[in-house]
């Protein structure tokens, strides 16, 4: 680094070689060894404040935060809609297994947090009120979300998740945001964005709502065993439908503090996707 | 002396074109021989040869009547307009393509183009997520190319004040045609017209005389001869620089009238034939220019280094190619000091500003810093150290030299004005005196008033004027009965005049002229009233006074009268001038008045801060050696106690020969001296002598002088006004031109023009230059800091991968919106020390960017300006869920797109778009950070030596002002409603502003205690390696 700083040195006066190396003076870069010894210290010990302080500040700093909860959400005020498989644009063969099966042991996957053996251990909560534990008691209870409330789309009875038949699952879910509570009853509605395509769709649970009991959330480290809610959409399409390119856009309605029309987030709330089937 | 000058000047030139002084100017060698050629073959005017019949003939003309005008416009039509045409300057669009090629304006280039490339391959590749690679690319060029605009018109404007002083004053012109007298534009005059020269006039062309009544020009601007020359129609020598019958274009007319026939019009007159030479002189590169361009280089090839490193880092690290040439494009956009250029120019252009106000016009703006690195200055004596005008300063009568007051304002002491010989005395000199003063001038004080008459006469008539109060009316009193002017031959002028008292019937006769002439005719001598027999006792008075006052380079007359019998001459005598019938010997000697022209009275101050300042003034003038050295003794340039070789000599009673040369401090050269001079010689004489007057030079003897003063490393400020003086001045490092005598060649060929013609002008100028290097430097090393915290973001980016800590655009905010105005305003920062106690700068040694300066700037306030904002940046990101560990590598998931559920420490899922406005809230949190530590840098660089609390934290408004400019401006970008998305800032929380003020205070405090330092321990290691 230091280096650098020699370059403004005359350089008109010296030949080029000479200022690499002067063998007359002992010279190294315009400097003799001692005195780059000397300048190197200086910076040693310089740089080494610095870091001291540096590093001091960012301890204190990291002092005055709080384990469970940022300090500040100002960046995230409304959560983002994903869904499950992690893709934007499904494409598959239905009657190759080959071509999908990445898709349904992706869901198998994270489907797996909601086993109804893991979600059976925990407190059943009263649905439709907020789980609000302000105490200090850690862990905080988490509302169990059972895989089977996803009834076709659990994977339980069709372990293909429809992919095989053509009428493929997709999991919506909404992002964790600590301390959010959704105002109103929240839910998910799915709408063909293409005209001319039209085919049912099945939501699991039936309700399409996220339950309030789920908020708000405390964080990963007081909340370990949370889990989001999840809402099902099995895309009934038919014969028809196939080798078309089928445009989704699934939002979240119903609650007037969960954004779903923000013009420079894309996934505030909702979340569009394609879906194509070849036979 | 004034014949071999004149054509001295083209022998001088064939000199500099063949002889070893051109050797220099190897280029330009061969073509300027080859014009030399031309230019002698074109002197060959054989017009002065021919009759007025042949010349009629030749020109379709008529010696009495003029041309006919419809033959005048077929002429015209011919050979263009009578103008010198200015000479050919660069086109403007190549003018303007230089703005936008420098060498950092190059690299931003390159930036935009890389930032076209990436947008175009993103978008090609259909994965457009922003166009803020097109967005980055149309800022980078509107920079470069409005901070091109800013310095196009900054030329553009410096080259207007010239061309509107050419505009002043339309040049009339009195001509005849078809037989009628014209007043016409003179640029309207052709070849063949028949003109009217009076005293006063300028010569509109070059002239054949026709006919001339004591018609005489003043040549100096073309040969340098100040004394005024005579023409006459007729042909006198075959030479037509030497014949009396030409009378040369842009040369003035001095007094009477004369009429001619053009021969030459614009270019193909003399001077304009010398005015395309002096054009060959190559301009000399400002030294502050070399200096910027040296550090722009350095920039520039760092830039292109980092940059290029880490691309080779970002490419072995695994980035994608495209990725690393962003890098490469972003490292460039933030270690370019953007808004450097910019700075520079507005400094300089609020000190030329400056100077303006104090008289002084700057041409090119790099001169203004020329100035102060200028350590000799080659000063013209007439007009620029002196007043220009004769003035009475001595007087010599009952035996005694009195000194009159030779200020220009009359502040000084007179002398006893008692004495009845004075009354006598001043009654010759009142009485023996045809200069009148021009009408209309009674409001103007009497030393400023314009008069009809020559020199000396109008001296003496000033002098009386104040001595005696209206003399118009004093000699109405004295009716004038006849009067013999002053003529070469007999050197005396007498007159006639009848007494005062109307019951006196005698006759007065007054005289004055050559006092040995004077004394000559004289019989008596007035001692206290009293006419005392002129013995040899008072012969020897006299003498001894006429050598004192001659030896003061003075002008001497001597005066005398005569109360004429009035038995020979009764009332109503016949006197005769050309018969002199009247008694003209045996007259009563007055006195002696001696005359110079005196030194302005600032000048010797002038002269005193040059010499403290370092600065070595040498005075080149045409006038007479011990004229010369008179008034360099008088102001200083010749100090009290220096002698020169002759001096010495005369003092020692030893031959000249004899004396050591190293012990004459000064030295007097004339002319005649230096044309036998080898440059080697005149080299050694330089060295060895620092107090120099050069005599009796031609103009173009100081291109030759100039030349030896930088062969001996210096930086030269020449002054001239002449048109010959244009290849000196241009050759010069800074030319000045006279703004009131100054010929528009010589303003053309200047860096810079003083309006008032006053040497002191130069000083201020001077002062002015150095204080701008000072403050220039402060500028830059405050404007270079920055650049660390912009570069270490990237860095620290692209090896820990951690979300981008500083955006492009935010980075060209800091470069162009709020840091401008404070670096400029560092530029109104009083001087630390009197700059004028010290020794001009060593252009070699002492730079405006020097290795401890970037040091000091990059390494050590950059870096702690950097943790400052990492330090923001950090705790910003942490308390908004994203602890420092969880950053590091953390960009390519916080980068993609396609992620919206991107997890931060706290278990929280972040959609890109949330993410991208939270790296948008850590620039901005970035960019407060350096704004915060940047106010502690503009406050430390107000000194670079003396505490802050020395210099004073309030003195300097503008910088405060631009302060709270700056605060402002940052405060509205965070918080404007709309600039997240149209510039990437975020309104922030305000305790972030205040993170960085602890490293604000560690900034002031560390710089303090580095000043003191440096104070305390001068030539200490601390000193030099911590003090720029």
């Amino acid at each position: 680094m230091s280096n650098k700083e020699e370059k403004p040195a005359d350089q008109n006066q010296s030949t080029w070689k000479d200022f690499i190396f002067n063998p007359r003076s002992g010279e190294f870069m315009g400097r003799t060894a001692s005195s780059w010894a000397l300048i190197l210290l200086f910076y040693l010990v310089f740089y080494g404040f610095l870091a001291g302080l540096f590093t001091l500040t960012m301890w204190v700093m990291l002092q005055t935060l709080d384990d469970n909860a940022p300090k500040y959400c100002d960046r995230v005020p409304s959560p983002g809609l994903v869904i499950r498989p992690k893709t934007l644009d499904i494409v598959y063969n239905k009657s190759d297994s080959s071509k999908y099966s990445h898709y349904v042991q992706h869901l198998e996957s994270f489907l797996q947090q909601y086993n109804d053996v893991d979600q059976d251990k925990k407190q059943p909560c009263v649905s439709g009120t907020y789980s609000i534990q302000d105490n200090e008691t850690l862990p905080k209870n988490s509302c169990p979300f059972k895989r089977s409330l996803l009834g076709q789309c659990s994977g339980l009875h069709d372990p293909n998740f429809g992919y095989s038949e053509g009428k493929p699952c997709i999991l919506v879910k909404m992002n964790r945001i600590i301390g959010l509570k959704p105002l109103g009853d929240p839910f998910i509605n799915c709408t063909i964005k293409k005209e001319g395509s039209d085919f049912n769709m099945v939501y699991f649970p039936a309700t399409k709502n996220f339950d309030l009991m789920y908020f708000p959330y405390y964080g990963k480290k007081a909340h370990e065993t949370y889990v989001q809610p999840l809402i099902a959409v099995k895309l009934m399409l038919e014969k028809k439908d196939y080798d078309n390119v089928i445009t989704v856009e699934c939002k979240i309605e119903g609650s007037s503090n969960l954004k779903n029309d923000d013009e420079r987030d894309k996934f505030l709330g909702r979340v569009i996707f394609t879906v194509k089937i070849t036979e | 002396m004034g014949k071999n000058d004149s054509y001295e000047v083209f022998v001088e030139m064939e000199r500099d074109g063949n002889g070893e002084m051109g050797a220099k100017i190897k280029k330009k060698k061969e073509k300027k021989k080859e014009r030399m050629e031309n230019m002698k073959k074109e002197i060959d005017i054989d017009d002065h040869q021919l009759s007025f019949e042949e010349l009629e003939m030749k020109y379709t003309t008529s010696v009495t009547k003029g041309m006919t005008s419809t033959m005048a416009a077929q002429v015209l039509e011919r050979d263009g307009c009578n103008e010198l045409k200015p000479p050919k300057g660069t086109p403007e669009y190549i003018k303007f393509a230089r703005q936008l090629a420098g060498g950092l304006q190059c690299l931003m280039w390159v930036a935009a183009v890389i930032c076209f490339i990436a947008f175009g391959i993103l978008m090609g590749q259909g994965n457009l997520t922003s166009y803020d690679d097109l967005y980055l690319a149309i800022v980078l060029i509107a920079v470069v190319v409005v901070t091109g605009c800013f310095g196009y018109y900054q030329e553009f404007k410096s080259t207007n004040i010239i061309a509107s002083f050419k505009n002043l004053v339309p040049q009339q012109a009195t001509v005849f045609r078809d037989g009628q007298k014209f007043n016409i534009n003179a640029n309207q005059l052709v070849v063949g017209d028949l003109v009217e020269v009076k005293g006063g006039d300028r010569v509109p062309a070059d002239v054949r005389i026709v006919s001339a009544q004591s018609f005489k020009v003043d040549n100096s601007s073309l040969t340098g001869e100040s004394e005024p020359q005579s023409r006459t129609p007729e042909f006198t020598h075959e030479n037509p620089l030497e014949t009396k019958n030409i009378a040369f274009f842009s040369t003035t007319c001095l007094e009477g009238v004369a009429t001619g026939i053009i021969i030459n019009t614009g270019d193909r007159t003399i001077i304009g034939r010398i005015a395309s030479l002096a054009s060959g002189v190559g301009n000399e590169k400002t030294p502050i220019a070399i200096e910027i361009e040296h550090f722009v280089d350095i920039i520039a090839g760092l830039a292109i280094f980092f940059g290029a490193t880490f691309f080779c880092v970002a490419m072995t690290i695994g980035y994608r190619f495209l990725e690393a040439m962003i890098f490469f494009m972003a490292i460039v956009v933030a270690y370019v000091p953007e808004g450097l250029l910019a700075t520079v120019t507005v400094c300089l252009s609020l000190t030329a500003k400056r100077l303006a106000r104090k008289n002084c016009v700057v041409k090119n703006l790099e001169a203004v810093e020329t100035l102060g690195s200028t350590s000799v200055i080659c000063s013209d004596k007439t007009g620029t150290l002196t007043q220009n005008r004769m003035t009475v300063s001595h007087l010599w009568f009952d035996n005694h030299i009195h000194s009159a007051d030779t200020t220009e304002d009359q502040s000084g002491q007179s002398f006893d004005q008692s004495s009845e010989t004075w009354r006598a005395l001043g009654r010759v000199a009142g009485l023996c005196n045809r200069a009148v003063f021009k009408p209309g001038q009674d409001a103007v004080p009497i030393p400023k008033r314009d008069v009809v008459g020559d020199a000396s006469e109008t001296a003496l008539l000033k002098f009386t004027e104040l001595a005696f109060g209206n003399i118009v009316d004093y000699r109405n009193r004295f009716k004038k009965v006849c009067e013999l002017p002053f003529n070469s031959t007999n050197k005396f002028q007498l007159s006639v005049h009848e007494l005062e008292d109307p019951l006196d019937l005698r006759y007065l006769l007054v005289m004055k002229g050559a006092p040995e002439r004077i004394l000559e005719r004289c019989s008596t001598i007035m001692i206290k009233g009293q006419e005392l027999p002129l013995d040899e006792q008072w012969k020897e008075a006299f003498q001894t006074a006429y050598m004192d006052l001659g030896g003061l380079g003075e002008r001497v007359l001597g005066f005398c009268h005569l109360l004429l019998n009035e038995k020979e001459h009764p009332r109503g005598f016949g006197f005769d001038v050309d018969e002199m019938n009247f008694t003209t010997s045996g007259l009563c000697f007055a006195g002696l008045i001696s005359m110079i022209d005196p030194p302005r009275a600032s000048v010797p101050d002038a002269v005193m801060k040059c010499r403290t300042a370092g600065i070595r003034v040498i005075m080149v003038t045409g006038d007479h050696p011990i004229t010369a050295k008179a008034i360099a003794a008088n102001v200083g340039i010749i100090t009290e106690g220096s002698e020169t070789v002759e001096d010495i000599a005369l003092r020692l009673r030893i031959p000249v020969e004899q004396v050591n040369k190293r012990d004459a401090r000064a030295c007097v050269v004339n002319g005649g001296q230096l044309k036998d001079m080898s440059s080697e010689e005149l080299d050694d004489l330089l060295r060895n002598h620092p107090e120099m007057v050069f005599a009796r030079t031609s103009p173009q003897q100081k291109l030759i002088i100039v030349e030896s003063c930088q062969r001996l490393g210096s930086i030269v400020a020449v002054t001239g006004d002449g048109v010959n003086d244009s290849p000196a001045l241009k050759k010069a490092d800074i030319g000045i031109a006279m703004g009131i005598s100054g010929s528009d060649a010589a303003k053309n060929a200047a860096d810079m023009i003083l309006l008032d013609d006053n040497f002191a002008s130069i000083v201020t100028g001077v002062e002015q230059g150095r204080l701008i290097f000072d403050n220039l430097k402060k500028s830059i090393a405050y404007t270079l800091t920055k650049n660390i915290p912009e570069l270490t973001p990237y860095l620290i980016y692209i090896t820990v991968s951690v979300p981008l800590p500083l955006g492009c655009i935010t980075i060209l905010f800091i470069e162009l919106a709020t840091d401008i105005f404070p670096s400029v305003s560092l530029a109104y920062e009083k001087a630390e020390s009197d700059i004028m106690n010290l020794k001009p700068r060593n252009p070699r040694k002492d730079r405006l960017v020097n290795e401890s300066l970037a040091a000091y700037s990059y390494f050590q306030i950059g870096a702690i300006q950097s943790f400052a904002g990492f330090t923001d940046y950090f705790t910003c990101l942490a308390q908004e869920g994203w602890r420092p560990l969880l950053c590091v590598g953390l960009r390519s998931a916080w980068e993609n797109a396609y992620n919206q559920e991107v997890q931060d420490s706290y278990g929280q899922e972040w959609t890109f778009a949330q993410r991208l406005y939270q790296e948008y809230t850590c620039y901005t949190v970035f960019f407060v950070s350096i704004e915060i530590c940047q106010i502690s840098d503009v406050l430390i660089r107000k000194t670079r030596r003396l505490s802050l609390f020395q210099q004073g934290f309030f003195r300097n408004k503008v910088l405060l002002s631009a302060i709270v400019f700056q605060l402002c401006l940052g405060t509205f970008l965070c918080y404007c409603p709309g600039m997240p998305n149209i510039f990437n800032f975020m309104p922030i929380r305000v305790q972030w502003w205040f993170i960085p003020v602890p490293y604000g205070i560690l900034i002031f405090i560390y710089d303090e205690i580095r000043k003191l330092g440096v104070r305390r321990h001068p030539g200490s290691w601390w000193d030099k390696e911590l003090y720029y």
